[in-house]
């Protein structure tokens, strides 16, 4: 930490100035050969440093051991001795699992004479499904993974199903390598599966907004920003961010690379706002049904695909009779609308009275029929455009404004054109079409828009004045509900209106409209007309949909194919979703944004995905130019940075610090390692050996490094106060979660089962109501009160109070490391947060009915089911003491004895051993590993 | 690294002795621990109470007074004065942008003759010690950017807010408080919500992040002893977690022990001085008639104001209070009426209870929101009624106190309200303007994270002396 005014000299601008930045004075953290010539250590490609003579040799245990134990004799010093066999199991235990060990196994483990006792242990804590639940808490970190969207409103959002795919990872011991590719590019994977496509959730944990009147295009771009921040932090250790707005300043990335980088996250059909009203998942999202919902979608899909081709089969089979019907037809006529709007408003029309549009308001009609999109229907209207619009909604049906709540079905004019969409969620999940041609403007057109009920764009029509217009395909992934109930003509709320448009006569039809119905309500006796030519044998379009839709078995295979449709949609719509990656059909062009301005593409400047950072690794030519390709170059044993930044996740998760402390930052900013021999080992050797985490970390644990007692001595202390040599064992408090978690643990109240939503445990009263956030906190009573806290729901705009204070972030963005602090609050949360206090009464409790009712047999029960080890005698007696004085004032005081005890009887032993469980809380022998 | 603050607490706890809480203890007490003044501006203030508008004030029917608006009530927004320059999604695409005379009349008040609006009564009476500010304008259109961009100095999550940063620049000025504290409005209209990230730490350690004062019995999180756990009791079992730690101090050799002992230790201070500052039972009615029948009630602005000059007695760097409501899209002229009611007598109080007792010079208040509001209405204008949406690129807001000229009028905007025709003064620009009647060079208060030396002020600010006495 620097405060301005300390010692070392601060006189650099910020250091990603957009004016020049000084070079580093006294930048003495900046790395051995941080001159632009010569490359910056972490640019290389780890190689393993020879051999150092030693003195000591036989104190290793691993080769890590030699380089660290050069440096210790080099320093005239010498490694502390093995820690005892309980603070051993206790530190490996919490590091692992993140739970400590239940005291019978610290016996157990103390009274093993076998050689290989510890490395059992070891490979049981690796086995234990508990390891999967603490590995994945800091990557929860590093994905900003929370249950909320973020931003102000902050709703939820279900990504859960992404937490247990991470946690299995992590147990099935996935390679590194394989969890990387599968987060980055599971989509795009040769052998993509459910479970790779779940992986890819990685990329869109990232905050998003539905802030009324926000810019979409802003927000995009900041959710591309963001998957391309947390890409380098998490799996690069690089602030690639600095280049959003300029060349790197300190490190190899070019603002071309930085968009480069962008153009690969950037290539999925997404919106810039989640929606406000419709409850619709962002796409792209996959689902994720059950197996029994499996089961049910793919009988349904499987009748639906029947039902189509019967329909299909009709059209053959009902061929005969279309010719009969031709030659001896019956009164030819349209059947009437389902509802029609006369659209008076004082304007002469083309059918009498016309209304014309302001574009700030319009006529509505609620409460229409509901239209699914496995039902068909038309609608057929007059419209007067006078000049050529840019936007203007014509008629519409969503409830809201922003544009990911357009919901149902729209006419609107676009840079000219007609378009006719029904929609689940612009645009990613739409079907839309847009006729090739500009609308007529100056004279009334009448406009017919039919759609078949198939959710397909080719099932959508547009006819201008009775004839087919001929239309492009704008999107044609319609994936989710599109029911309607109301529309609105000329105006949305926010949206641009149909200024000076008029509009006349509409008409709904529940049927989709054949071209000749259309041409008849366009021209009466154009029907007769198609009829006498199809009669002479002229092929007339439309006709036989005509004879069908009267045809009583062609009726009723329509019937049975929307019944089949609504069968599969009532299935399919009920299974959850999740957002995921998915390349878009319809891709955007790239180009570098001039100070990372979103509405200043510099076109001058175009990017593709085609590249990634090229000091590092240029980007080999046969990699796809996706992210399946960006996964490759990840993960090429070339790669000088991915294997060294995991490696020092993994040994800073045994030692609570990193062999590289800025986690952050493997750049030219970052703090070098102290240990660079040893990083550079473990980082070739994890590519070496495949990528296995857990035989790295079970390296990292067996390591005679990893072993030593944690005490210093005064003249270790004085001569290596932040323990870089490495001569002593690591020390670290503990996270929240642990901490929260080895006291549920050691009380009996843990409730431990893998995966599934998250929880509410208690938290103070009124928080998100004071957060003016959606809905109050409801916490849970049951199970839910007691799970692992990484389980614990994590709303960004309000996160849970306690780990807050204990440094979790709010995971509103990635964050590589939680800086450690200490402070009044943390003391108030162990001995006050009444989670804390209820582990102390059920701790009390399991003492007292363990050890009997000798006061010290039951302060060492409780002291060893925390702190792993007995208590030594100056701790016995204090705790011994409090019990005693505390235990004659509560028989004094049966109220507060029960009320500390939350039940009766008020017995004041048992409530005075809970105050001596409270205090254990806040102990350094319980918050901290040794 | 060891926090230098700390490092000086004992020696600081000797100057201060236990209960001398003096001006001149406390500024021995600041000179200790505020290295982020050496070779600093001169400090002019020692703390700041901002009292946060959020939803965005109207400047129209506050400070800034445009007749030109009435005279053209109803016709379009020229297109020579939007000048293309972006809207949000909620008015871009109105087929017209009707401008909206304000409703509520202005009259110059004291000595400066400063235009106040009718809704402000009680401000218009303290109108000589104001430093009214018209042409305040920010980057961003949207409550979330824009109001994290004001607390943080960035429109990014994950940045220190203001309080942070002057926790960390100038350490705290009481043992027994902490530095940064954040008093939010519980009779406000909830129209946006606040987030914790307003007052978070970023990546400063948390110890610097706000803490919240919250109305009700327990006034800091995890504050009140669980039931049954009486004082003494928690005095017996300190007691014996300083042996348990002693113990473990001496074993292990950490000093990261004796550092997590002092913080047990003041968390239990806190248990007493927070309920101690937080009860107004000590306050006369005089105090409460000044501030106004709605202090009387614990958590509502006005009493919030009482309890920010409490802390502000007592030392607290940086206290901000959040007022919810503001965001007047539609029925503006009800809404904005019913917020001034709500907290009008209480800011002036504020600043006029300061004088009495002789804190306002060395104390900074800040009032103003995230953003200002259009000159033109959005969604439908009726007879009387009318909304605005957001505006950033002007807007008003005050500040009193310590270091700032008083009774004055600074910057000018356009006829309409639109543009800033001079002096215009950018959310960077107030931070370091803060900063530096703080005794703060801007420049030089940074952070490394993440191999970058942040600023509140990013690379951007610039002090705006004509505002400084």
């Amino acid at each position: 930490m620097l405060r301005p005014g300390a010692a070392i000299p601060l006189l650099l601008l910020a250091a990603c100035g957009r004016e020049s930045a000084a070079p580093l004075p006294g930048a003495a953290s900046a790395a051995p050969g941080a001159g632009r010539d010569r490359p910056h250590w972490a640019f290389v490609p780890p190689e393993v440093a020879p051999r150092p003579p030693l003195r000591r040799a036989d104190w290793c245990r691993d080769e890590l051991d030699r380089y660290v134990l050069a440096r210790i004799e080099a320093a005239g010093l010498a490694p502390s001795p093995e820690a005892d066999r309980a603070t051993l199991l206790r530190r490996v235990s919490l590091a692992l699992t993140g739970l400590p060990p239940a005291p019978e196994e610290v016996d157990a483990f103390a009274a093993d004479p076998a050689a290989d006792a510890y490395e059992r242990r070891v490979d049981a804590l690796l086995a234990s499904p508990r390891y999967g639940e603490r590995m994945a808490v800091d990557w929860l970190d590093a994905a900003r993974f929370a249950d909320t969207y973020g931003y102000q409103a902050d709703w939820e959002c279900r990504v859960w199903p992404w937490r247990d795919w991470v946690i299995a990872a992590f147990n099935r011991n996935q390679p590194y390598d394989q969890f990387v590719r599968q987060q980055l590019a599971g989509d795009l994977l040769p052998d993509a599966d459910a479970g790779t496509r779940l992986a890819t959730a990685f990329n869109r944990l990232h905050r998003q907004t539905n802030e009324g009147g926000s810019i979409d295009a802003e927000f995009r771009q900041e959710y591309v920003s963001d998957r391309v921040h947390t890409f380098g932090t998490t799996f690069l250790g690089l602030t690639v961010e600095c280049a959003r707005c300029h060349d790197h300043k300190f490190d190899p990335v070019s603002q071309e690379e930085y968009y480069s980088l962008c153009a690969f996250f950037s290539s999925i059909d997404e919106a810039g706002t989640y929606p406000y009203s419709t409850g619709a998942t962002p796409r792209p999202a996959m689902r994720l049904p059950s197996p029994a919902q499996a089961t049910d979608l793919a009988l349904a899909e499987a009748r639906l695909h029947t039902a189509e081709r019967d329909c299909e089969a009709q059209r053959a089979a009902r061929l005969p009779a279309f010719r009969a019907w031709l030659d001896a037809p019956p009164a030819l006529a349209v059947a009437s609308a389902r509802a029609r709007f006369a659209l008076d408003g004082g304007v002469e029309g083309p059918t009498g009275d016309a209304t014309r549009l302001d574009g700030d308001s319009g006529p509505s009609f609620p409460d229409l029929p509901a239209f699914r999109r496995c039902d068909p229907y038309s609608l057929v209207f007059w419209m007067l455009c006078p000049d050529r619009k840019a936007r203007a909604t014509v008629v519409h049906t969503s409830t809201f404004t922003i544009e990911s709540d357009q919901q149902g079905y729209q006419v609107l004019l676009k840079d000219g054109r007609l378009c006719w969409e029904v929609i689940h969620l612009w645009p990613g999940s739409a079907a839309a079409v847009a006729t090739v041609d500009e609308f007529p403007l100056g004279r009334w057109v009448q406009v017919a828009v039919t759609y078949d009920g198939s959710s397909r764009a080719a099932g959508l029509r547009v006819f201008l004045d009775g004839a087919p217009a001929p239309v492009e395909t704008v999107r044609d992934q319609l994936d989710g509900p599109a029911t309607v109930r109301s529309f609105q003509v000329g105006f949305r709320d926010r949206d641009v209106g149909f200024q000076d448009g008029r509009v006349d006569d509409l008409q709904l039809f529940d049927r989709c409209l054949s071209a000749v119905e259309v041409a008849e309500l366009q021209r009466s006796g154009a029907l007769a007309e198609a009829v006498a030519r199809a009669a002479r044998g002229e092929e007339v379009p439309g006709l036989l949909d005509f004879f069908l839709a009267s045809d009583a078995p062609a009726c009723a295979a329509a019937a049975a194919l929307r019944q089949a449709r609504a069968a599969h949609q009532d299935l399919l719509e009920a299974v959850p979703e999740i957002m995921v990656m998915e390349e878009s059909r319809y891709p955007r062009a790239a180009s570098v944004l001039t100070r990372g301005r979103y509405d200043q593409p510099d076109h001058a400047r175009p990017v593709r995905a085609d590249r990634a950072i090229d000091a590092l690794l240029p980007f080999d030519a046969a990699w796809p130019r996706d992210r399946r390709g960006l996964a490759e170059w990840l993960t090429s044993p070339r790669n000088p940075l991915t294997a060294r930044v995991e490696v020092n996740r993994l040994w800073s998760l045994c030692f609570g610090r990193g062999l590289v402390p800025t986690q952050e930052n493997f750049g030219r900013r970052g703090e070098p390692p102290a240990q660079p021999e040893v990083l550079d080992l473990l980082a070739h050797d994890f590519v070496a050996g495949g990528w296995d985490i857990k035989a790295m970390l079970r390296r990292i644990v067996l390591s005679a490094t990893f072993r030593q007692a944690s005490a210093a001595s005064p003249a270790l202390l004085e001569r290596d106060p932040a323990n870089q040599l490495l001569a002593r064992g690591p020390s670290y408090r503990l996270s929240g979660e642990a901490l929260r978690d080895q006291a549920l643990a050691a009380s009996g109240l843990l409730v431990e089962r893998l995966g599934g939503p998250s929880v509410r445990p208690w938290q103070p009263a009124g928080l998100w109501e004071d957060a003016g956030a959606t809905g109050a906190y409801q916490p849970d009573t049951g199970d839910g009160a007691h799970r692992r806290s990484l389980y614990t729901y994590r709303k960004r705009t309000a996160p849970p109070p306690a780990l807050l204070v204990f440094d979790a972030g709010s995971r509103e963005q990635c964050l590589a490391r939680r800086a450690p602090t200490n402070t009044p609050l943390q003391a108030l949360v162990c001995l006050n947060d009444p989670v804390f206090f209820e582990c102390a009464q059920a701790l009390a409790r399991r003492a007292a009915r363990e050890a009997g009712p000798q006061p010290r047999s039951r302060v060492e029960r409780a002291f060893r089911l925390l702190a792993s080890r007995p208590p030594r005698a100056a701790e016995m007696a204090a705790l011994l003491e409090l019990y005693q004085a505390q235990e004659v004032e509560l028989a004094a005081d049966p109220a507060a004895a029960r009320a500390i005890l939350g039940a009766d009887p008020p017995d004041p032993a048992l409530a005075a051993l809970a105050l001596v469980c409270s205090t254990l809380l806040a102990s350094d022998a319980v918050v901290t590993s040794r | 690294m060891r926090d230098p603050d700390r490092l000086l607490q004992p020696t600081r706890r000797h100057f201060l002795g236990s209960t001398a809480l003096g001006l001149g203890a406390l500024a021995m007490a600041e000179l200790l621990s505020a290295p982020a003044r050496a070779g600093g501006p001169r400090p002019r203030a020692r703390r700041v109470i901002y009292l946060f508008q959020a939803g965005g004030p109207s400047q129209f029917e506050t400070f800034d007074p445009k007749p030109r608006l009435r005279a053209d009530h109803g016709r379009p927004l020229p297109d020579s004065v939007r000048a293309g320059q972006r809207l949000t999604g909620m008015s871009a695409n109105q087929a017209i942008l009707p401008l909206a005379g304000s409703f509520t009349d202005f009259a110059r008040h004291g000595r400066a003759g400063i235009d106040v609006s009718d809704l402000l009564p009680y401000t218009a009476r303290i109108a000589d010690e104001l430093c009214i500010v018209r042409s305040m304008h920010t980057e961003a259109i949207n409550h979330d950017p824009a109001i994290t961009f004001f607390c943080t100095g960035s429109e990014i999550a994950g940045r220190p807010s203001m309080g942070s940063w002057l926790s960390y620049g100038l350490g705290s000025a009481n043992a027994n408080l902490p530095a940064f504290i954040v008093l939010v409005s519980k009779d406000a209209a909830r129209d946006q919500p606040l987030y914790a990230r307003l007052w978070g730490s970023g990546f400063l350690p948390s110890e610097h992040q706000g803490v919240q004062f919250r109305a009700g019995k327990e006034p800091v999180l995890y504050l009140t002893n669980p039931e049954g756990v009486s004082p003494h009791a928690r005095r017996a079992m300190l007691d014996a977690l300083a042996r348990l730690n002693a113990d473990q101090a001496a074993a292990e050799l950490d000093p990261e022990i004796s550092a997590r002992m002092a913080q047990a230790e003041m968390a239990y201070r806190m248990q007493a001085s927070v309920p101690e500052v937080t009860g107004l039972a000590d306050e006369d009615d005089d105090t409460f008639e000044l501030y106004g029948s709605a202090s009387r009630t614990p958590g509502t602005y006005a009493a919030n104001c009482i309890l920010a000059r409490r802390l502000a007695e007592r030392g607290v760097r940086f206290i901000q209070l959040f007022h919810q409501g503001w965001d007047q899209h539609g029925g503006l002229p009800a809404g904005i009426r019913k917020q001034c009611e709500q907290t009008d007598q209480a800011s002036a109080a504020l600043v006029v209870d300061l004088k009495r007792r002789g804190l306002l010079d060395e104390t900074l208040v800040v009032w103003g929101g995230e953003f200002g509001r259009t000159a033109y209405c959005q969604g439908r204008m009726s007879p009387g009624d009318y909304g605005r949406d957001h505006h950033p690129r002007c807007f008003s807001m005050w500040m009193a106190g310590g270091g700032l000229k008083r009774g004055i009028i600074h910057g000018r905007t356009d006829d309409y309200g639109y543009n800033i025709l001079e002096g215009g003064v950018h959310v960077h620009d107030l931070h370091a303007t803060l900063l530096h009647l703080l005794g703060i060079d801007h420049e030089q208060l940074t952070y490394r994270f993440q191999g970058r030396d942040y600023r509140l002020t990013d690379v951007f600010g610039k002090v705006v002396h004509a505002l400084i006495a």
